[in-house]
């Protein structure tokens, strides 16, 4: 008799000889009459009908939240999702940023730090520093030309282009235009690293770079620079610088003509008054001038 | 796209499978109440899941789903199982005595029936109720049909040697 033989009888898959040997046999009879009795077994009544109603109920609220009310809410979440996130990375990032405080041409501009230490921005001038890690570090950088006045408290750095001012407590200005950087202390002691050489400058001194060529002056003690009283100071400073400065406090364009820029200038000129600032500059390096709408040309006094 | 999605395809999956699944739940747990509601979740579920189960899987889904869903809560309670009244239209011929006979078989072949193990009770009654074949069966349960051939053999096994008098 083959494997599971009674579940192939059932299935009529039996060979004749087996089905004849199994005839024969005890149980047949038995088995026989399980098979016709079970056969007339029935299951419960199931109604298909109600069944599929009751399943439409339940697919319906489905099918409705799936379609109209899941997918919008999903897509807003994710769009709100994204925006939060860049709200709140863009919030982080430009906290982290540097605030910027910048002065226009002929322009001053004052602003006080959060250390309640005082910095006036000569025209066309920038700093930067960290509000946030002001505590910590009190540390600005400079573009331009800026007058301090640093609270007593922790080193307070000024960092520009070409040196490192680092001071406690004290009055000095920072003069840093293209090729010219003269640091000017008028009270406490200033310390200077240029070219990785550290100077320190007490109050009345001054130490200027110009294109390269390190020279000390003097500034006056518990004085201010010049330009906080509305005049630009020269000493010894090549005429090229003069003028530069003389475009920034104006916002006007200086034109030369057969001059030598080179020429040293000792002298100030006033920064409200034009025609009294071009006098101060023409008459001692005896050199003409003229004074158009948006630009003044300075020429040699043996030109025609 | 071909998926059960699709209303009409997916009422012909029910017309065809539903009395099925409940059939196959009852048979395992002898729980009319939890074949209906293994229908409805089995249904429900195979609808939630309509664009990843493709037509030719619905039914091994089905079922699937209906097992897992009782495999546990139902597997201590005790079976017992009641079939529809057969004996509606009787007109016999037969004589008394033969028609109490019988009835006795009956009633021993539904006692043998409610104490034999799940799967091979699961495999005979859809055999014989629902006249399915061995390898619909082996679909259903997810086995093979030398596995079910076995089920069915150890079955009738079980009944004639537990029906009295025999």
């Amino acid at each position: 008799m083959q494997e599971n033989y009674l579940a192939k009888w059932l299935n009529n898959e039996l060979t004749e000889e087996e089905l004849a040997t199994f005839k024969k046999s005890a149980e047949y009879a038995s088995y026989e009459k399980i098979a016709k009795a079970s056969n007339k077994l029935k299951a419960p009544e199931f109604d298909q009908n109600k069944a599929w109603e009751q399943l439409k109920d339940k697919t319906k609220t489905n099918r409705a939240s799936k379609v109209v009310v899941l997918n919008p809410f999903k897509n807003f979440l994710r769009v709100a999702a994204v925006i939060a996130i860049l709200l709140t990375g863009s919030y982080f990032f430009l906290n982290s940023l540097d605030q910027t405080y910048e002065s226009q041409l002929a322009q001053q501009t004052e602003l006080v730090l959060p250390d309640n230490s005082e910095i006036v921005l000569n025209a066309a001038s920038k700093v930067s520093f960290s509000e946030k890690k002001w505590d910590k570090k009190r540390a600005v950088a400079l573009d331009g030309e800026a007058f301090f006045k640093v609270a007593k408290g922790k080193k307070f750095t000024v960092t520009t282009s070409s040196g490192k001012i680092a001071v406690l407590g004290t009055q000095f200005n920072v003069k840093n235009r293209d090729g010219l950087f003269t640091v000017s202390c008028f009270e406490g002691l200033v310390s200077v690293t240029y070219n990785s050489k550290e100077i320190k400058l007490p109050a009345g001194n001054s130490f200027t770079v110009i294109n390269g060529n390190v020279s000390k002056g003097t500034a006056q003690r518990n004085g201010q620079p010049s330009w906080l009283n509305k005049e630009s100071s020269f000493t010894s400073t090549p005429l090229e610088y003069v003028l530069a400065e003389f475009e920034r406090q104006f916002n006007i364009k200086v034109e030369t003509q057969n001059i030598n820029t080179n020429k040293l200038f000792t002298g100030t000129f006033s920064n409200s008054d034009i025609n009294l600032a071009l006098k101060s500059i023409s008459t001692p390096t005896q050199i003409r001038f003229k004074l158009g709408k948006e630009k003044v040309l300075f020429y040699d006094e043996n030109t025609p | 796209m071909n998926n059960v999605c699709e209303e009409q395809q997916y009422s012909s999956i029910f017309s065809t499978h539903s009395k099925t699944v409940f059939n196959f739940i009852y048979y395992k747990f002898g729980n009319e109440e939890k074949a209906h509601d293994a229908v409805q979740e089995a249904f429900v579920k195979l609808w939630e899941n309509c664009s990843k189960v493709t037509p030719d899987k619905a039914k091994s889904y089905l079922f699937t789903v209906a097992n897992n869903l009782y495999l546990n809560v139902l597997k201590a309670e005790k079976v017992k199982l009641k079939y529809a009244d057969r004996h509606t239209h009787t007109t016999t011929y037969e004589s008394p005595e033969f028609v109490l006979e019988e009835k006795q078989f009956e009633d021993k072949l539904n006692n043998a029936l409610n104490s034999l193990p799940e799967n091979q009770r699961t495999t005979f009654l859809l055999n014989r109720i629902d006249g399915k074949k061995y390898a619909e069966i082996a679909e259903m349960e997810g086995v093979s049909v030398k596995a079910i051939e076995k089920r069915m053999h150890l079955a009738l096994k079980y009944l004639r040697e537990h029906i009295d008098g025999i």
